[in-house]
């Protein structure tokens, strides 16, 4: 599966961690850009199928399978925006602006991160509304950046 | 003055002479609310606000409904029947052998066309998600999510076709301008020239106007519901 070949190739990218805050080759560079693009398509993924699964009739099995997924990929997207993988290297939405305010950003992260794993406690329960509430967090945070920090779509 | 245009180069009745009712209040709300919907909707996309862009839609679907009853229920010149014609009456529009007051059997193609395309555009964002997840038309869950997304693609570049007609409707407006005719105060005040001999408009009822727009209403309390028994 998709998301767990991108949690493996972020750890991979996390083991390379010292080399990548030092200085990024190119092809290191576009291999990150890489794994984060599949990533947060993969996050899309699970987000969509958690929406559906909260309809009027709950699919509850797919809101959990898909919300430990998205646990798992909300951690391993902490390493998917190091220094040196912005437009000037090639092609992607994350603005230049990501590495300009690394603080804000980081904590934006956190933000999505925790709304991700508190969305996971409330999934693990069997109160939708409960779920509901704590999905619109996790939009929340998802927008927070994606106004920010996210470039328009390309076709 | 009959809707056509005026072979004399500019020169037109005064408009003091021969005032006439030719679009009703309901038919003016329609059109400058879907033209400032339509707008909004744009700008409402284009700034992060996705929510006020599907209720912008929804907004827009309510105007679609109740115009489409009001064109079986509603005055004359806003009736399907008065002005969609077929191409021998447009041939005979264009050669100048067209009498009547509404939309002309040429103008009413481009109405038609536009009415459609924007049909068509509530439709795909009725079903579309956006490209995160965070936002789901009200039936977008009726469909896979793949459908969705495809839904979504087609949206963005309908409004490609959106454009071009709303593009046509306002070239349509400059030309007739030019040639001494003008549409957009009669869009306003509701009121033309109108020569005598042309039959005038058959005015609406006001309560039959209310009960298309409860239906319109309701129609769409239904589908932000989900439609069919209340969600899926």
């Amino acid at each position: 599966m998709r998301f767990v070949r991108i949690a493996f190739a972020s750890i991979a990218l996390a083991a390379a961690g010292a080399t990548i805050a030092a200085a990024l080759p190119k092809d290191k560079a576009l291999q990150v850009m890489k794994v984060r693009h599949d990533g947060m398509h993969s996050i899309a993924d699970a987000l969509k199928a958690i929406h559906r699964g909260l309809g009027a009739t709950p699919d509850l099995p797919t809101v959990r399978a898909n919300s430990a997924k998205l646990v798992q990929l909300s951690r391993a997207g902490s390493y998917w925006f190091p220094a040196g993988t912005g437009p000037e290297v090639g092609k992607t939405r994350a603005k230049a602006e990501i590495w300009q305010n690394p603080e804000d950003f980081a904590s934006k992260f956190r933000n999505f991160q925790g709304a991700v794993r508190a969305f996971d406690a409330a999934a693990r329960g069997n109160d939708v509304a409960a779920m509901n509430a704590r999905f619109a967090d996790l939009d929340g945070t998802c927008k927070a950046c994606h106004d920010k920090y996210r470039g328009p779509e390309e076709h | 003055m009959p809707r056509q245009i005026s072979r004399t180069g500019g020169t037109l009745i005064a408009p003091e002479r021969g005032e006439q009712l030719v679009w009703d209040l309901p038919v003016r709300l329609v059109h400058w609310l879907l033209a400032t919907l339509i707008a909004f909707s744009w700008w409402s996309v284009h700034h992060h606000h996705t929510d006020w862009h599907i209720w912008s839609g929804c907004a827009i679907l309510t105007l679609l409904i109740f115009r489409f009853l009001w064109g079986f229920f509603g005055s004359s010149t806003a009736r399907w029947a008065s002005f969609v014609r077929g191409p021998r009456t447009i041939h005979a529009y264009l050669r100048g052998r067209w009498v009547g007051i509404g939309h002309n059997p040429l103008g009413a193609l481009s109405i038609l066309a536009l009415f459609l395309a924007v049909a068509v555009q509530v439709g795909l964002g009725l079903i579309a998600q956006d490209e995160d997840g965070i936002y789901l038309g009200p039936l977008a869950r009726l469909v896979s999510s793949d459908t969705s997304d495809k839904a979504r693609d087609i949206h963005e570049l309908w409004f490609n076709v959106i454009l071009a007609l709303i593009v046509i409707h306002l070239g349509a407006i400059i030309v007739y301008h030019l040639r001494g005719k003008h549409l957009i105060k009669p869009m306003i005040t509701g009121r033309t020239a109108v020569e005598s001999g042309v039959e005038p408009m058959h005015p609406g009822r006001w309560w039959v106007a209310l009960i298309c727009l409860a239906i319109a209403f309701g129609i769409v309390r239904w589908v932000i519901a989900g439609a069919p028994p209340f969600g899926s």
